[in-house]
């Protein structure tokens, strides 16, 4: 499903970010992505969220190369994606139900149709009773899984999490890795970029380990 | 509230661009205001060229024969001489001396009443209706009451060409005025939306992270644009027609008698007029549409770069 050959990113004239990445990714997997902070997870990430292009190399996704597709068809793809932010990037004017729901409005899909599903997932990330609450009285959790569930509410191929468990307790944080493992088991591809040592023991999936802009991955 | 209600009020759902924010309402003021100039200028040109129109269309369907006195001439013979060789021009309808009376009325007003103009030697007038302002035979008329010894016949036309002269520089002057406003309109709308853009810049980023397309979020943006547009024209244009109703009343009351019937004489009523009216009725949709056209237009720009 992702596969990057020889792919390298740098801002600019600045240094290289990303070296020489080459690795794939199997459909329906579980990675953490770790490695020090400034390492190039974020970077990675946005590569594979399709909100930037390599430098050099080649990356394959969904079958097709997409450093050579225009806008249109990558925001097209986009859609096969689903990104939780560290920052959660919830919109403050609209309720829980309202930003879970936003993919599906963008998809433009009616909300009599999506409703349903909406209240549900809602109920699912423990959420049911939070669906008319605005983000400014959602407390970090709460926010987490509402941007969990906003990412996942449109079925995404892929899901990219940010760093998901940085703003929320050790125990909230196993309870968001076991939803994104459940999420796994029904086919999503998860990638998870995260630093805490706590969570990559405990949790046994492969790890692709960033290292100065250099990729190993750890089966 | 019932638990139906409740219901009911969470199908609400909020428009993905919020609907108040302050860059929006700086910028519905400010269409508001541009619309209330364009309206204020539009209606002063409308103004002028009715009262130009029509002031010039009363004085061109009359001549004026005036006969200065003279010594040893009899005015009421030389009156009722050019009244019938007036009448006997073609194209003349009715031509009548103004009697003594009428005379002083007509200087009542400038040189105020209670006056004594029995001892003041005053010209007289005759009026001279003409049935075919085109066709009338004036030069006949004026070489004819040449024979009237002090007779001259005014046909105002140098006061119609200065009025009309006048009257088309100010209407030139406010078309340019009214464009110049359109302009500053479309340049102050660009910056206006650009900065609702960038303090939106959050919801255009989720957008497109979760995969909605350029055209998507402009065509979000641009029907919030076109409300904001449509709601600060319908402002300016309602202030506007208020600043006309209320300049009317208070120039009559102001101007009461006959300083008020000479402002009228002169420069016409300040009433707009069906066609003021509608013209500013009509400004109110360009405004809006001159807004939401170039805020698509800069929408759109603004996503292709951040893309």
């Amino acid at each position: 499903m992702i596969e990057f050959n020889d792919v390298g990113l740098r801002y600019g004239e600045g240094p290289e970010i990303l070296k020489n990445l080459n690795f794939s990714i199997a459909p329906g997997s579980f990675h953490f992505l770790t490695g020090p902070s400034g390492a190039g997870k974020t970077s990675l990430l946005r590569l594979l969220l399709l909100s930037l292009r390599p430098t050099s190399g080649r990356i394959s996704m969904f079958g097709e190369d997409i450093t050579r597709l225009g806008r249109d068809r990558l925001l097209a793809l986009r859609r096969h994606i689903g990104i939780v932010f560290q920052e959660f990037r919830l919109l403050e004017h609209m309720t829980t139900f309202e930003n879970v729901a936003l993919p599906l409005r963008v998809l433009g899909q009616e909300e009599s149709d999506y409703r349903a599903n909406v209240e549900e997932l809602l109920d699912w990330v423990g959420l049911g009773n939070r669906m008319d609450a605005h983000p400014e009285v959602l407390s970090g959790g709460e926010k987490q899984r509402a941007a969990i569930a906003r990412a996942v509410i449109a079925r995404p191929d892929i899901l990219l999490a940010d760093e998901p468990t940085g703003n929320v307790d050790p125990e909230l944080s196993e309870r968001l890795v076991h939803l994104f493992a459940e999420l796994n088991r029904m086919g999503t591809t998860i990638i998870i970029a995260t630093h805490e040592l706590r969570m990559l023991k405990k949790f046994d999936y492969p790890r692709m380990l960033l290292n100065n802009g250099e990729i190993a991955i750890h089966d | 509230m019932t638990d139906p209600e409740k219901r009911e009020d969470r199908r609400k759902i909020a428009p993905i661009v919020p609907s108040q924010s302050v860059a929006g309402r700086t910028l519905m003021f400010l269409v508001a205001i541009m619309t209330f100039l364009s309206c204020v200028t539009f209606g002063g040109v409308a103004l002028v060229q009715k009262s130009a129109i029509a002031w010039s269309s009363d004085v061109g369907r009359e001549v004026t024969i005036q006969i200065r006195p003279v010594e040893g001439e009899m005015m009421d013979a030389n009156l009722r001489l050019a009244e019938s060789i007036a009448e006997a021009t073609p194209g003349i309808a009715d031509a009548h001396a103004l009697t003594i009376e009428e005379s002083e009325a007509l200087l009542k007003p400038w040189l105020g009443e209670g006056l004594d103009l029995t001892e003041l030697n005053i010209p007289r007038l005759v009026v001279v209706e003409l049935s075919d302002p085109v066709g009338a035979d004036i030069d006949r008329l004026a070489r004819e009451i040449t024979a009237i010894k002090g007779a001259s016949l005014d046909t105002h036309a140098a006061w119609r060409q200065q009025l009309n002269t006048m009257a088309g520089t100010i209407v030139i002057s406010g078309v340019m005025v009214l464009l110049l406003i359109l302009a500053a309109t479309v340049l102050a709308v660009v910056f206006a939306t650009r900065g609702t853009m960038a303090s939106n810049r959050d919801i255009v980023d989720v957008l497109h992270f979760i995969g909605a397309s350029n055209r998507f979020v402009a065509g979000e943006f641009q029907g919030r644009f076109l409300m904001i547009g449509f709601r600060g024209g319908v402002i300016g244009g309602l202030g506007a027609l208020f600043f006309f109703a209320v300049a009317g009343l208070i120039t009559a009351s102001l101007l009461p008698g006959s300083s008020g019937a000479q402002i009228n004489i002169l420069f016409g009523s300040f009433s707009l007029g069906f066609g003021g009216i509608a013209g500013i009725v009509l400004i109110v949709p360009v405004i809006a549409g001159l807004t939401a056209m170039t805020s698509g237009v800069t929408v759109r720009r603004f996503l292709a770069q951040i893309s």
